[in-house]
Order: structure tokens, then C-alpha cells, then sequence
């Protein structure tokens, strides 16, 4: 299936647009650099599939798949499944930030209040 | 004089907080200067409130970036001509703070505080990351900056506004580079760094390799991209 030429072409112009689009995100300034060091990473992955299909194929061999476009389905599969694990860490992380900060700002409310009620 | 604030962030440093603040306040009186506790594990707030420091005390860990612009934030809302950070583990003497001064107020927007201006960088393993980012630097601006990861950096009230409000204006390299990049003067002065005396240090083998990385792809790839905002001064934008 990657002998034909339409998969290289998805997979190349998937990449130019992931990367255009983030890009984009960086000259707005709507995305902080180090987020975006993974899907620079990820679309120089795909285009490297794209452009040099003879990996995939070096690789399915190998690892005894039936089909190069496997080995390229894998990679992609590993590397959002690896991004989906980090990210889940990442939301952990900030949803206990959140609940400390409203905390505090609840806390802080209150010695506010109580002040204010001794005066 | 020019007003300046000496931002200290501090994330697990109560074994050094005391030595440093209590030394900068000794010798050099005339420094503002506030503690930002980036939600340190240990009892950095509690030792700086012991002693009467002056202290923000973020509920939270945000990281350098975090901690520094938040020192940089205050220093805007009340009205500091020029700010620096000064490392909590005592690496950066004051007594280099007068040159670097005297530097800003000769023209340049950010002064660093350099270990290698005039010292030959030592060829070692730990200074590979400094020559690749000096390096990184050099090929996508022209300039040459001999400490660009020293933490020792003094910026102007411009730059100081333009740290506190914007995403992406973390105290590291890249946004050196950035700024080199859009017309911004950097200059160096040569300083000598202690050791840390005591705790243990953020970067591990394993954080300055990922660290380098991270910086050199920024400088070489990403930098190009970003558009710089400085349509809306600062005091017409709500912090």
C-alpha cells in the first residue's frame, strides 16, 4: 500500500500542515515553545516515512509485517499513544494546581472577611 | 540612581536562602530586592518569613520562568526602572551588580552576567551545552554571547515589561537570541560564580542534555517564527 504514491502524498502533506499549524501558534503566541517541540518531532517523523519509504519497508521486514504501511501505522499509534500518557500526567498535575490555587484564594477570602469582621 | 530590584526565585533552597539574602542585605543596602518561593517542598517560605526577608510566596510550583516573571511583574506595578535575578544558591555575587548597571545605563537593554567575556570557556563536557547554545546563537543572529546560561541577567524597564506580560519570555537563551533577533542590545560583563554551597542542584546529566536540546532546537528552528507584540504598552494592558 505504500507503493502508491496517494499514502506518501497524505502522509506528506499531514506533516506540512501539523507543522504549518504550530508554527502558526508559535508567531501568535497562543502555545509555549517546549509544547510544541513534540508535534515538530512528530511531523518530521511522518514526512521522513513520506519521503524515504524504504525504512518502512527495511522495518516491516524485520519485524515480520505483512505490510510496510503497518510499521507506519505502528510508529504513528506509539508515538500518540506515548503523547496521550504524558498528557494524562500533565492534566493530573494541573488539576491538583487548580484545586491548591482556589483553595488558597478561598482561604485567603475568609481571613479577608474575618479581618473585616473584627473591625 | 536608577531603581533596581534584585528578584531571587527560590525553589527548595533553605539551606542557602538565609546566606545569600542576609549578605546582600549587609553589603549592599541600597538593592531592593524580593524573595519569589516557587512553591518550594521545603521550608524556604517559613525561613524567609522567620527573618523578616521580603517574600512572594507562590502557592504553587510554576518553574524559573514562573518565579522569575512574577519578581519581573512586581517590579513593573511598582515602578522599578531595571530588575535582575540573582540565583538563591549563591552562585551570583552582588558585588558584580554596580558594572552591570553601570552597562545598562550606558544603552543596553539586557546585561549578562558572564563568566567567560574575558576567562577562556573550559573544554569540558559540562560547558558542551553553553558552546552548542553560543553556537546556536552566533549562526542565527551573528552575535557572539560567550555565558549565554548564565542566570545572571539585568533587563531595562523595557524589557522588563515586555518579560512581565508575554508567553514565551522564559529567562533562557532562546528568548536572548529572540530578542538579539529584533534589534534588542545585549551586552556581557565579566563576573566569577561561586559554587553552591549547600543542597542539592536542579540539573542532572539527564535535565542539561534535555535542557540543551530543547534550547538549540528553539534557537535554531523555532525563534524564526514567533512575531514580536509591542503595539499595546505596557500600562494600557490590565496585569
Amino acid at each position: 500500500m505504500l507503493d502508491q504514491p496517494i499514502i506518501r502524498i497524505c502522509l506528506i502533506v499531514g506533516s506540512l500542515l501539523t507543522a504549518f499549524y504550530i508554527l502558526r501558534r508559535v508567531r501568535l503566541a497562543k502555545v509555549q515553545i517546549e509544547d510544541t517541540l513534540f508535534w515538530l518531532f512528530f511531523s518530521a517523523v511522518l514526512l521522513i516515512l513520506a519521503l524515504f519509504p524504504g525504512i518502512a519497508y527495511r522495518a516491516a521486514y524485520l519485524m515480520g509485517f505483512q505490510s510496510p504501511i503497518n510499521f507506519v501505522y505502528i510508529v504513528i499509534i506509539f508515538l500518540l499513544l506515548a503523547k496521550q500518557f504524558f498528557m494524562s500526567i500533565r492534566i493530573s498535575q494541573l488539576d491538583s494546581k487548580v484545586r491548591i490555587l482556589t483553595e488558597r484564594v478561598a482561604l485567603n477570602e475568609e481571613k479577608v472577611e474575618r479581618e473585616k469582621l473584627d473591625l | 540612581m536608577s531603581k533596581l530590584l534584585i528578584v531571587i526565585p527560590a525553589y527548595n533552597e533553605e539551606a542557602n536562602i538565609v546566606r545569600v539574602v542576609e549578605d546582600l542585605v549587609e553589603r549592599f543596602p541600597q538593592y531592593d530586592y524580593v524573595v519569589v518561593n516557587d512553591g518550594s517542598r521545603d521550608k524556604t517560605a517559613a525561613v524567609c518569613r522567620e527573618h523578616g526577608f521580603h517574600l512572594i510566596d507562590l502557592p504553587v510550583n510554576l518553574g524559573l520562568a514562573g518565579a522569575f516573571q512574577t519578581g519581573l511583574r512586581y517590579a513593573a506595578e511598582n515602578g522599578y526602572d531595571c530588575a535582575m535575578q540573582l540565583d538563591a544558591d549563591g552562585q551570583h555575587k552582588p558585588e558584580y551588580i554596580s558594572a552591570m548597571l553601570a552597562e545598562l545605563k550606558d544603552g543596553a537593554d539586557i546585561v549578562i552576567g558572564s563568566r567567560f567575556l574575558t576567562v577562556k570557556k573550559p573544554k569540558s563536557l559540562r560547558m558542551l551545552g553553553s558552546y552548542i547554545i553560543s553556537w546556536s546563537i552566533r549562526l542565527t543572529t551573528g552575535r557572539a554571547i560567550c555565558d549565554p546560561t548564565s542566570g545572571m541577567r539585568m533587563f531595562n524597564r523595557a524589557m522588563m515589561e515586555e518579560f512581565a506580560q508575554n508567553l514565551n519570555y522564559g529567562p533562557e537563551p532562546d528568548t536572548i537570541s529572540y530578542l538579539i533577533k529584533n534589534g534588542a542590545v545585549v551586552r556581557e560583563v565579566q563576573v566569577t560564580m561561586g559554587e553552591r554551597i549547600a543542597g542539592q542542584s536542579y540539573l542532572t546529566l539527564w535535565r542539561s542534555a534535555e535542557y540543551m536540546v530543547k534550547m538549540s532546537i528553539s534557537i535554531l528552528l523555532i525563534q524564526w517564527f514567533r512575531k514580536r507584540d509591542t503595539e499595546t504598552p505596557y500600562p494600557e494592558r490590565s496585569l
